[in-house]
């Protein structure tokens, strides 16, 4: 029990301290996810509630291959991205395996079948009765599209933060495409698997404290834009 | 705008619940539909209103088939309106904002609306916590605020106070005499149908059993 104890006070005269290793491993966790999240939403959220309000051919059969991928192991996709840039791969010639560039690019496509998906699931639910409202009143094509996002914005916030929080919590695929270089590619997830095998524990739970910090601050965001709107 | 209806089925399921082989509803008069439960008034409301496409027959709206153009000049108020989670003031302003009026005007014609249909004091609260009178209040002056030709009301005065009914009929016929506009408005209330509609419409079964003259 001491030495979880003793954990938690390293851990946090770690995070008071400054640590700057400590530091780079939170700033490029963010950086990495926030990146992918931003480019997966960017694309997929308007496609997803554009899919949502359409009928189309294979409706119900594209929903379920989606939802499928939504749950896509991180090492699956870690491997597909590590095979495609390796050196004897189609896109070795870009030299980008394990930088950051490759976890952004494992990351993004990681979330998103799930950016796409809870848009798609959001807009298949509330969309048609918004783009109904907005048909009678002259609206049409993008500015339906700009109308869900307006009228939903709260929940793709929440979609947006639950997409991040994939990103930021996953191990699989930063470690295949990034391979936990010290000072390059570390990550918080990859260094509190690495430190943990290592008996490292303060460390570990300094960045697991951090982990816990962020889902805490998003997490208020929400609650405190969720108010605002009500 | 003046519409025809010829050969109209619609099928649900492969039941046919709408079957009109000829409908003529006349341009800038306030027309009735009348009828039962499930006689098929919101279908038909929705086909007008383009809202449903998955239909047989022909619609025409001064002679030409439906339009962006035709689509511009028409507006459809639910029976149970959905108000955008903005303010009073944003919901009214939509139609005008997307046809990019510039401020001076918008505001202009927002606060003409507000004050026809005495709502004026709710300008800046949440349309989405509104009561149900005041709802529709808004429904309608964000419906009416683009000058439709074509004004289509799903029952728009059900389960709403007598006051606010009475605002909402004075601004319906305002609307049509200063406006030329044509007017369909479904209701189960035939006082009401005696107070505003040019003509009526009785639908009995997806069929018009009667036209005019029952009231």
């Amino acid at each position: 029990m001491d030495y979880i104890i003793n954990g938690i006070i390293e851990a946090l005269k770690l995070l008071v301290s400054f640590n700057r290793e400590l530091y780079e491993i939170i700033f490029l966790s963010v950086f990495v996810s926030s990146t992918a999240t931003l480019i997966s939403s960017i694309i997929f959220i308007p496609l997803g509630l554009y899919l949502g309000i359409k009928n189309f051919k294979g409706k119900k059969l594209f929903s379920r291959l989606l939802y499928t991928l939504m749950s896509i192991p991180s090492v699956v996709v870690g491997l597909l991205v590590a095979i495609l840039l390796s050196r004897r791969g189609p896109l070795g010639f870009l030299e980008l395996l394990y930088t950051p560039t490759a976890m952004i690019i494992a990351q993004s496509l990681l979330v998103t079948p799930l950016s796409l998906g809870l848009s798609y699931n959001l807009s298949k639910n509330r969309g048609k009765k918004i783009e109904r409202v907005g048909i009678t009143l002259g609206a049409r094509g993008v500015k339906i599209i700009f109308l869900l996002i307006r009228e939903l914005k709260i929940d793709l916030f929440i979609n947006l933060v639950t997409v991040f929080s994939r990103a930021i919590s996953e191990v699989g695929a930063v470690m295949i495409v990034g391979g936990n270089i010290k000072n390059r590619t570390r990550v918080i997830t990859t260094s509190i698997a690495m430190f943990n095998s290592m008996g490292n524990y303060s460390t570990a739970i300094a960045l697991g404290l951090v982990l816990l910090a962020i889902s805490f601050i998003i997490n208020s965001l929400i609650y405190s834009y969720h108010q605002e709107d009500y | 705008m003046e519409i025809k209806i010829k050969n109209l089925k619609k099928y649900y399921n492969d039941k046919l619940v709408l079957k009109i082989e000829e409908l003529h509803i006349e341009k800038r008069k306030i027309t009735g539909i009348i009828g039962p439960n499930g006689a098929g008034k919101t279908t038909l409301l929705r086909i007008i209103s383009g809202l449903d496409e998955d239909f047989s027959g022909r619609i025409t709206y001064d002679n030409s088939t439906l339009n962006n153009n035709i689509y511009d000049n028409m507006t459809l108020v639910f029976q149970k309106p959905y108000l955008f989670r903005r303010s009073v003031y944003d919901n009214i302003a939509y139609p005008l904002k997307i046809r990019k009026k510039n401020k001076a005007e918008i505001d202009k014609r927002v606060s003409e609306m507000l004050n026809r249909l005495q709502i004026y004091n709710l300008k800046n609260e949440k349309a989405h916590l509104l009561s149900g009178g005041e709802s529709q209040k808004v429904a309608l002056a964000r419906a009416l605020i683009f000058k439709p030709k074509l004004v289509m009301l799903d029952e728009p005065t059900s389960n709403i106070d007598p006051e606010s009914i009475k605002t909402i009929e004075k601004e319906i016929k305002n609307y049509n005499s200063n406006e030329k506009a044509t007017i369909i408005i479904i209701t189960h209330n035939l006082e009401q149908a005696k107070r505003l509609c040019d003509n009526t419409i009785y639908l009995e079964n997806g069929r018009v059993n009667r036209i005019n003259g029952f009231l």
